[in-house]
C-alpha cells in the first residue's frame, strides 16, 4: 500500500511535467492549427541554458533568463519554420520544418554542452520529506505547483488582458480577429514564443530531479505529444488529467512489470485513444486537421 | 471618405470583381445591391483587406489602403461587420464588444471613452445588454448578427461596412435592424450597406449601386434607383 502511494506520488510529478509540455502544444495549435514538434528540444535548450546561467545567478534569478530565452527561441522557430507554411497553407511544411529545427537545436546543444547527462543543482533540499512513510522530494512538490502556476498564469492572461483576449479571438476566427485590428501573424509568433517558454520552464523544473543533457528532449516531447492527444488539443483540464494518467501509469508499470518497457503504456494509451476517440478524452473534434 | 476605383479582385485564379468603382462620401449611407453571387461580399472583403485586390485603388479618408494588411486597414478606421456574423464564439458578449475597440484600447486609434461606448451599444441593442456575460457562441443567430454590428461600431469607425445585417432574422427583427441603421445614419455614421432587402435598403440609403457579375450595372441616388424600371424589375419585384 505504501509502495503504491509512493509510486503514485512520483507519477504525479512526472505527469505534471508531461502536462505542462502538452499545454505548450495546445498554445500553438489554438492559434495556428500547427504544432512545434521540436517542443522537447525547446525544453532541453531551456534546461541547458539554465544550467549555464545558474552558475552565475543562482536558481531563482536564472528563471527569468530562461523564460526570456524560451520566448525568443519559440519566436525564431515560428519565423523560420512555420510562418511560410501557414501563409502557403502547406500541411506538411510546418511538420518537417519544426522537426528539422529540433534536430538542429539538438546538434547545437551536443556541440556546446556535450553528449553526457549533466547534473542540475537543486534549489531545494535534496533530502526527501516523509509523509506517513511516503517520500516526496521537495523539488517534486515544486514541479507540481510550478506547472500549475504557469498554466494558471497563461489562463489568467488570456481571460483578463486585452492582449490575451486577442489571442483567444485569433484562435476562434483568425480573419475576424484581423478585422478587429489584431495583427494575427504576430499573435501566432507570440503563441510559439509562449509555447517554448512553457517548455523551457518545464526543463528547469524537471532537471534537478532527472538530469539534463542534449538528448533529454526527444522522449519527453513525444510523451507530452501523447498527452496532448489523450487530453485533447483544446482542453487545459485535459492535459493535466492526461499527464497524470500517463505519469502514474508509467511509474506503476515500471515498478510492477518492467522498467525496460516503461515507455510502452503511454504509447499504447495513445494508440488506444487515437482509435477510439481521436479528439482526445476531453476535446472537441480538434485533431482532424493535423 | 471611401473611394474604390476600378477594383479587380477574386479568389485565387477566379476573378469575381471585373471592374468596380464606387464612392461613399462622409456621413452618407450608400447601399450595394445585386443578385446572389454578384460580388457584393467580395467587394467588401477587398475593401477591408480580407482579400487582396488584383488591381485598382482603394482610398480611405484620402489615404491609399490598397494592398494593406487587414489589421492596418482597421487601424485607419475601417470597420467591417462581415457576412456570416463571425463573432468569437468562446468569448462572452462583453469581450466581443471590447475587441471591437481593440485598436482604441491598445492605442493605435484615438481612445475616446470605451466604457461609455459599451453602454451606448447596450442601449442600442438591449438584447445584448441582457446577455453581456453569455458566450457569443450560445446566442441566437439574430443576436449574433446584432453583436457583429455592435462590435464593428465599437471601433468608432470612419466607414462602417455592413454585409447583410438582416440575414436570417425574423421580420420583426429585420425592422429593428433597419431602424438602427436609420438611427446611425441620423448620427452621420458613414456606411456602405449590402442588403438582400433591396427595397428597404434603397429606402434608407442616400445613394445606391447595382452590382451585376462583378461590375457596376447602375448607380444613382437611392430614390431614383428605386423608380428605375430595370432595377425594379430585376431587384425589387415587379409588384413593388
Ligand atoms: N472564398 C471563396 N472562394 C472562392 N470563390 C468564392 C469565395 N467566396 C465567394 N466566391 C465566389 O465569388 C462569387 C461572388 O460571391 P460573393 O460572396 O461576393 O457574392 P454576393 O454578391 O455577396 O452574394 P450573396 O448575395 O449570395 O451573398 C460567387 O460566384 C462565389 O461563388
Ligand atoms: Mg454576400
Amino acid at each position: 500500500m505504501q509502495i503504491l502511494a509512493q509510486l503514485i506520488v512520483s507519477g504525479i510529478a512526472v505527469g505534471m511535467i508531461y502536462g505542462v509540455i502538452a499545454f505548450g502544444y495546445q498554445l500553438t495549435f489554438a492559434t495556428s492549427k500547427t504544432l512545434n514538434f521540436g517542443q522537447g528540444e525547446a525544453l532541453m535548450l531551456g534546461s541547458l541554458v539554465g544550467l549555464t546561467v545558474v552558475a552565475y545567478t543562482g536558481y531563482w534569478l536564472m528563471l527569468p533568463v530562461v523564460l526570456a530565452f524560451g520566448l525568443l527561441q519559440g519566436a525564431v522557430v515560428e519565423r523560420l519554420g512555420v510562418r511560410q507554411a501557414i501563409k502557403t497553407k502547406s500541411e506538411a511544411g510546418w511538420i518537417m520544418a519544426t522537426i528539422a529545427l529540433g534536430i538542429i537545436f539538438k546538434n547545437l546543444a551536443e556541440n556546446i554542452w556535450g553528449r553526457d547527462a549533466l547534473k542540475f543543482p537543486s534549489p531545494l533540499p535534496e533530502a526527501p520529506l516523509s509523509f506517513m512513510g511516503v517520500n516526496v522530494l521537495p523539488m517534486e512538490v515544486a514541479i507540481v505547483f510550478g506547472a500549475l502556476a504557469l498554466m494558471l498564469a497563461v489562463e489568467f492572461f488570456n481571460r483578463r488582458s486585452i492582449y490575451g483576449k486577442a489571442v483567444v479571438a485569433t484562435a476562434n476566427d483568425r480573419d475576424a480577429a484581423g478585422l478587429m485590428g489584431i495583427n494575427t501573424s504576430l499573435v501566432i509568433t507570440f503563441s510559439y514564443a509562449l509555447s517554448s517558454m512553457t517548455a523551457a520552464f518545464a526543463g528547469v523544473l524537471v532537471a534537478p530531479v532527472t538530469l539534463t543533457g542534449a538528448s533529454m528532449g526527444g522522449v519527453l516531447g513525444l510523451k507530452a505529444f501523447a498527452v496532448a492527444i489523450i487530453g485533447g488539443l483544446s482542453s487545459g483540464m485535459g492535459v493535466i488529467v492526461g499527464g497524470l494518467i500517463l505519469g502514474i501509469t508509467e511509474t506503476l508499470f515500471g515498478y510492477y512489470f518492467s522498467t525496460g518497457y516503461k515507455d510502452v503504456p503511454g504509447l499504447v494509451l495513445l494508440l488506444l485513444v487515437l482509435s477510439v476517440k481521436p479528439s482526445g478524452l476531453f476535446g472537441a473534434a480538434a485533431i482532424k486537421k493535423v | 471618405m471611401l473611394k474604390v476605383e476600378n477594383l479587380v479582385a477574386g479568389y485565387g485564379k477566379v476573378q469575381v470583381l471585373q471592374d468596380v468603382s464606387l464612392e461613399v462620401p462622409q456621413g452618407s449611407l450608400v447601399t450595394l445591391i445585386g443578385s446572389n453571387g454578384a460580388g457584393k461580399t467580395t467587394t467588401l472583403r477587398a475593401v477591408s483587406g480580407m482579400i487582396q485586390a488584383q488591381s485598382g485603388r482603394i482610398t480611405l479618408n484620402g489615404g491609399d489602403i490598397t494592398g494593406m494588411a487587414m489589421h492596418d486597414i482597421t487601424k485607419r478606421g475601417m470597420a467591417h461587420s462581415p457576412e456570416g456574423r463571425r463573432v468569437f464564439p468562446t468569448l462572452p458578449v462583453a469581450d466581443n464588444l471590447l475587441l471591437g475597440a481593440f485598436t482604441r484600447v491598445t492605442g493605435s486609434r484615438p481612445k475616446g471613452n470605451v466604457a461609455a461606448d459599451l453602454d451606448r451599444m447596450y442601449a442600442l441593442f438591449p438584447r445584448l445588454a441582457e446577455r453581456r456575460a453569455q458566450l457569443a457562441g450560445t446566442l441566437s443567430g439574430g443576436e449574433q448578427q446584432m453583436l457583429a454590428m455592435a462590435r464593428a461600431l465599437m471601433l468608432n469607425p470612419l466607414v462602417l461596412l455592413l454585409d447583410e445585417p438582416s440575414m436570417g432574422l425574423a421580420p420583426r427583427l429585420v425592422e429593428e435592424v433597419f431602424a438602427i441603421i436609420a438611427r446611425l445614419k441620423a448620427e452621420r455614421v458613414t456606411m456602405l450597406l449590402v442588403e438582400q432587402f433591396a427595397a428597404a435598403a434603397l429606402d434608407v440609403a442616400d445613394f445606391g449601386y447595382v452590382l451585376e457579375n462583378g461590375r457596376v450595372a447602375a448607380s444613382g441616388p437611392a430614390a431614383a434607383l428605386k423608380n428605375d424600371p430595370a432595377v425594379r424589375a430585376a431587384y425589387l419585384g415587379a409588384a413593388h
